[in-house]
């Protein structure tokens, strides 16, 4: 272990500051030190003080208390929509790649049809028909990402099945169940680390920009992207209140895809693997 | 690596973006040109003006609209009817027959006389479509024309099916009946598929126009009226208003007009600015809370009364629109017609009384103390607004914390503005925060939807035991011919709809204006959708 370490010392520190997140992430109701939705006119746009650390917005709300709130809804929903597409994207991809045929056209070419359209609009398109809030956006993004997983893992699949482990384990008799179990999605879990790493980056940014266009979190529940969407219209007077929210998605984002890049190189994935998924 | 790099450039590009709104104006080299030529008016507007179609609605905007065509009646200062295209008018007795005696001095911009053919033949060519596909129906004096007739050159009579006050005030609005040149008909006349050229009476005619960049408008030397001193003027398509505002601090706009047309806090800003000048218009509409007494919980007076005074209403506005507002007590503001002898909304802000209220209601507050429950059902209230209005945002933050203080708890989603729209017409709705029309539109347009199914308002009247009587006594006051007993059926339905407390006003809509000092003379106009700027000088 320590000889680990000593070997990989940036893959882990950036796995202790993702893990510091997550822990925030989770201690934030008592790490806030006010209410981050109690409005209080008189004490509006206030500088940084010992009750309010850094200051007030607008509304008179702790910004401190609604940025450790807002990543709730940024990491937590970010972290669900990762697990969810995920779990469909593996089972379309490998379903589609190990048994081909018909089922492999007919996933294939549904994924091509969304695919083809561009991914922000697509989530804008399906919120607007399920209708504003976070629950909402965090169904529209599943649904457009979890086809970008689907065909990387196919493709995966498509290669390891010509792979002469496979082709012996199928010889002897395996069930396709289990060569799938044993053999397959133990080799894809590697690129599916990194991947992960560097989709929660993905998926923060879109649902803070949705929020930023009012589609997302509903108010008075803090989000980065809302926050920076009310600081907007102090852009003049107070910038603080656009820049710390903005600072918090582009350090959590460049944070993700550095452990990205660490994971990368410790399995030897090459990017070109992923490449059926662009960045943004 | 391209694939991760592109998220952390992403990332860095997003909070660019939220430093880099200050380099963003969209300024050209032509700016300094602009600045030497003195007689050009450059006017910053977030949108294109699109189609200059004087029977057409959105994306065409009504500004520009009604800077190139004219109506036959103008809404002037308090809603007073001014003759534009028709220097008089005759009212029969009987208020079906209005008979309108054109300008002889007024003529297109092509140099085309105003005939009373030409002004009959834009009427034709609503009317048929209003019966055809119904587009202009809403505007009601359309649906009860029954003739439109030209007696001689400088004279048109158009009569009605029923008798209707409003009919004049429905013809000085923005849009679709405003007259269009004879060159201007496409071969069928169907202008709902454009138009051959832009030709109107107006003060200015379009010069030239490039699609989400810019429209100049040039001064119409036919322009019947006093002929404006301005050349030209250019709108200058800025979208964001941060943007916008530091345009007109860089000189390269001249003048920002609109409702919130700079955020209040850069208004504020702009305010100390000694290079410009800022105005504030009288109020052109109201903000409101409107409430659908469909639904359970706000079916009783009591609670609807309870929320209208729990919430600080002057400190609010005050705050939120940083003193750009002013605080509503009245459902329509005092400078619109008929609406002067309607005494204020008595709700002063009051939270312990608001919670008797509840009390009494029945929706006593929980064991926890913080939530408010009748028969186990908690006291819970959906209030929607639109999306991109910040101000009605922050305005429903801060009346949804104090509610919650006294134990309602009401949960806020934010619309499109489309579809705000469209579930307020579908009455599918708790509380609905919008405004009315405003100038030149009510109060009848108002009265009229609050009597009418089919949009959001009637919902507002559904709990009051004289439902039935108020909608009769507004039909009464829109078809009444003596103005006197209209003001009286006026009066006692304002007061009626407010004592309901199921539309509370909250503040008065209005515009502002900044720009240089060399911009003399501007004065806002009493219509809504219009700018006037025929009276602008540049020194």
């Amino acid at each position: 272990m320590r000889t680990f370490i000593k070997q990989h010392k940036l893959l882990t520190f950036y796995s202790v500051l993702v893990l510091l997140l997550f822990v925030v992430t989770l201690l934030a109701p008592w790490l806030a030190p006010n209410n981050p939705t109690t409005v209080n006119l008189a004490l509006k746009l206030q500088g940084p003080s010992a009750q309010y650390p850094l200051g007030t917005d607008h509304l008179g709300r702790c910004v401190l208390s609604r940025l450790l709130i807002g990543m709730q809804a940024s990491l937590g929903s970010a972290a669900f929509i990762f697990v969810c597409a995920l779990s469909i994207g593996l089972m379309a991809g490998t379903i589609a790649g190990y048994f081909g045929g018909w089922i492999d056209y007919v996933l294939m070419r549904i994924c091509e049809t969304m695919m083809a359209f561009p991914n922000l609009l697509l989530v804008i398109g399906l919120v607007g028909m399920f209708g504003p809030g976070l629950k909402q956006v965090v169904l529209a993004l599943i649904l457009v990402q979890w086809v970008y997983y689907a065909r990387i893992f196919r493709g995966m699949v498509l290669s390891l099945k010509t792979e002469n482990y496979v082709k012996v384990a199928r010889i002897n008799g395996s069930s396709s169940f289990k060569i799938i179990r044993k053999h397959i999605v133990p080799n894809i879990m590697p690129p599916l680390l990194v991947m992960s790493t560097l989709e929660m980056g993905w998926s923060i940014m879109n649902i803070s920009s949705m929020s930023f266009l009012g589609l997302g979190v509903q108010a008075p529940t803090p989000e980065w992207g809302m926050m920076i969407l009310e600081g907007k219209s102090f852009v003049r007077t107070n910038i603080e209140l656009m820049l710390y929210p903005g600072l918090c998605i582009m350090l959590v984002v460049i944070i993700f895809n550095l452990l990205g890049e660490s994971l990368a190189s410790l399995f030897g994935v090459k990017k070109q693997a992923l490449k059926g998924k662009e960045g943004l | 690596m391209k694939f991760q790099k592109k998220s952390i450039v992403a990332s860095l590009m997003l909070s660019a973006a939220i430093v880099g709104l200050a380099g963003c104006s969209t300024s050209d080299s032509s700016s300094k040109a602009e600045s030497e030529q003195q007689d050009v008016l450059t006017v910053a507007w977030p949108r294109d003006v699109a189609e200059m179609n004087p029977h057409v609605y959105n994306p065409s905007q009504m500004f520009a609209q009604t800077m190139v065509y004219e109506p036959l009646v103008g809404y002037g200062e308090d809603g007073k009817l001014v003759p534009m295209l028709a220097k008089s008018w005759d009212i029969s007795k009987d208020g079906k027959t209005y008979t309108f005696h054109l300008r002889s001095d007024a003529k297109f911009s092509d140099g085309s006389e105003l005939t009373a053919d030409v002004v009959k033949r834009n009427f034709d060519e609503v009317l048929r479509q209003t019966t055809e596909n119904g587009t202009h129906a809403w505007l009601t004096v359309l649906t009860k024309i029954k003739t439109v007739n030209v007696v001689d050159d400088a004279t048109l009579k158009m009569t009605l099916t029923e008798p209707y006050y409003a009919t004049l005030q429905e013809l000085a609005v923005a849009r679709p009946v405003r007259i269009l040149g004879d060159a201007g008909f496409p071969k069928d006349d169907d202008t709902s598929k454009g138009v051959k050229e832009a030709v109107g009476t107006g003060p200015w005619v379009l010069k030239d126009y490039k699609a989400d960049d810019y429209a100049i408008y040039e001064r119409n030397e036919h322009y019947w009226g006093t002929k404006p001193d301005v050349k030209e003027i250019k709108v200058k398509v800025i979208p964001d208003a941060e943007t916008t505002a530091m345009a007109l601090e860089k000189g390269d706009i001249d003048l920002i007009i609109g409702e919130g047309a700079v955020s209040t806090e850069t208004f504020k800003e702009l305010e100390k600015d000694d290079n410009l000048e800022t105005q504030i218009s009288e109020p052109y509409a109201t903000r409101q809370l409107v409430m659908n007494t469909t639904r359970e919980t706000l079916s009783d007076v009591r609670v609807r009364e309870a929320l209208a005074m729990s919430f600080d209403k002057a400190t609010m506005v005050d705050s939120v629109t940083a003193g750009m507002e002013e605080t509503a007590d009245h459902v329509l503001a005092t400078n619109m017609p008929y609406t002067k002898d309607v005494a204020a909304q008595k709700a002063a802000y009051d939270p312990k009384k608001a919670a008797t209220l509840l009390d009494e209601a029945g929706w006593k507050l929980n064991a926890s103390g913080t939530a408010r429950e009748k028969d186990g059902k908690p006291l819970e209230i959906e209030m929607m607004y639109v999306s991109a209005d910040t101000i009605q945002k922050t305005m429903a933050e801060a009346m949804q914390s104090e509610w919650a203080a006294i134990g309602i708890k009401v949960n806020l989603v934010s619309e499109e503005l489309a579809n705000q729209v469209k579930r307020f017409k579908g009455d599918d709705f708790d509380i609905n925060l919008f405004s009315n029309y405003g100038t030149p539109y009510d109060p009848h347009t108002f009265v009229n939807i609050v009597a009418s199914e089919g949009f959001g308002y009637h919902t507002t009247m559904a709990s009051y035991d004289k439902q039935q009587a108020l909608n009769k006594e507004i039909k009464r006051a829109l078809t009444s011919t003596d103005e006197k007993k209209r003001q009286a059926l006026y009066t006692d339905i304002l007061t009626q709809i407010q004592e309901q407390y199921s539309i509370v006003p909250i503040s008065y809509i209005n515009k502002i204006a900044v720009y240089q000092h060399d911009v003399e003379g501007l004065q806002f106009a009493p219509n809504r959708d219009e700018h006037s700027f025929t009276g602008i000088k540049l020194k």
